[in-house]
């Protein structure tokens, strides 16, 4: 069984569709990547996932439940699904530590003892323990970007949700990011990564799905998707994408 | 008797003078942070409740809602103490101030770390608490430093309700001695003194906690 299973999800924003029927599956343990133009509804994908984004209609189960529907309990279900935002969003007035301890304090109940313990092992984990003590705003984009990575981590989420992670990056910080996916799926995490960025999606998947206008036209290899898929506008997607490579 | 000695003198009023301005202050504060914190929560009715609040409270004259309190409240069998009265007027005006200022700093809160917490799993009391407030705060601080120098300003009104204030003291030296220009003149020092320890007092506080990104340079 997969461990999200997303049937026939609709949403619409008044009478505008954003997602017109997706059917995803996410197993355990694999990197899934979703690709796009800017506005296919990749974020709201994501968003309806932890339920920032209430669908319209369909099912999404997670661990075997449905968690579209009422009684659910919505903050448990967060606190099992790593969020990292396009734009890092960490707390400015917080150190990164501090970033990483509050919701092990707040929401696990740990002492600040455990909790830091906790974070520097996860800093630790992806080279981020020497800058603990920084500000985000003190913070290279890449740094920013594993804090991000380090503070969902440390929930121990079933799954990390990539929201663009590296539109914000320059290439050499969007290569860092890639290696560090790739490390994390090595470590058997399971993520899911919305993204337009071809050469990530290159280095940590290799199969991607592709989402256009709230459908999802395709999924296969970059490779095929950019030289033998029948659609044309497909085809363009990806053979623009690896000529800008 | 020379200038140092009448402001030795207008000193026994320095202390009501202080504690009307920290008690209003305070009552401002408070008042301020509940409002903006209700306001951010958005609970139902509530809204209607704060937009009135602030639109009365702004609207009337400090004296005006003391005498109200002090002077009115008795005939309906409420004896509201004087430093009560001028929180009630002073620091309700006050509190729907800075209820305004910290709605427009929270209004500088990145959208997208609200988002996070959210996404974390985080109540709306706790992001308030944990996220939006504690940065509110931080760009507030020239907001609140008007506002807390505006209820010193007032402070003299404390005198119609009988609190020996500064001003109290000076009306008494003054007509006593009919050295008024130097009487006056030395209550000026004395409020520029009160709000340069004041401002000294909130520069600490804004260096204590300053954070790189948030806030003044």
């Amino acid at each position: 069984m997969a461990l999200i299973e997303i049937r026939d999800l609709v949403k619409k924003f008044d009478r505008q569709v954003v997602l017109d029927g997706i059917n995803l599956d996410v197993v355990e343990g694999e990197v899934k990547v979703v690709m796009g133009t800017s506005g296919c509804g990749k974020s709201t994908l994501l968003r309806c996932i932890n339920r920032l984004v209430e669908p319209s209609s369909g099912t999404i189960h997670f661990r075997g439940q449905d968690i579209t529907g009422h009684g659910v309990d919505v903050r448990a279900l967060r606190q099992s699904i790593g969020f990292v935002f396009q734009q890092f969003a960490l707390y400015r007035h917080l150190t990164v530590l501090d970033n990483v301890t509050l919701a092990l304090r707040k929401l696990r109940g740990m002492s600040r003892a455990e909790a830091e313990e906790k974070a520097l092992h996860e800093l630790a984990r992806l080279d981020m323990a020497d800058h603990r003590d920084k500000y985000p705003a003190q913070t290279s984009g890449g740094q920013k970007q594993r804090a991000a990575l380090a503070r969902a981590l440390a929930m121990d989420p079933a799954v990390v949700v990539l929201d663009e992670p590296t539109s914000a990056l320059d290439p050499v910080m969007s290569r860092e990011v890639a290696q560090l996916i790739d490390r994390l799926h090595r470590e058997n995490v399971t993520m899911l990564c919305v993204t337009h960025d071809l050469l990530l999606a290159g280095s940590i998947a290799d199969r991607v799905t592709f989402l256009d206008k709230g459908v999802i036209r395709a999924e296969d290899t970059i490779a095929h998707l950019s030289k033998h898929h029948p659609d044309e506008q497909v085809r363009a997607f990806f053979g623009c994408e690896e000529n800008a490579r | 008797m020379n200038f140092l000695d009448i402001i030795v003198l207008l000193t026994q009023g320095v202390g009501y003078t202080v504690m009307v301005t920290l008690a209003c202050s305070a009552t401002g504060l408070l008042v301020g942070l509940v409002a903006a914190g209700m306001r951010r929560l958005a609970w139902f009715g509530v809204i209607p409740l704060l937009d009135g609040f602030t639109y009365v409270f702004r609207g009337i004259p400090v004296l005006v809602l003391l005498f109200l309190v002090y002077f009115g409240l008795p005939g309906i069998g409420i004896k509201v103490p004087p430093l009560l009265a001028m929180m009630l007027s002073l620091g309700l005006i006050a509190g729907a101030y800075l209820a305004e200022v910290f709605r427009g700093a929270l209004d500088s809160v990145d959208a997208g770390e609200i988002l996070a917490a959210q996404a974390m799993g985080m109540t709306r009391l706790q992001i308030l608490a944990y996220i939006e407030f504690p940065q509110m705060l931080r760009f507030a601080v020239p907001g609140m430093v008007n506002e807390f120098t505006t209820v010193l300003k007032y402070s003299p009104f404390a005198y119609t309700v009988g609190i020996p204030e500064i001003t109290k003291q000076a009306m008494t030296l003054a007509s006593t001695t009919l050295r008024g220009i130097e009487v006056y003149l030395a209550v000026g020092v004395l409020y520029f003194a009160i709000y340069r320890i004041l401002l000294i007092g909130v520069q600490w506080l804004e260096r204590r906690y300053r954070v790189p990104g948030i806030g003044l340079a």
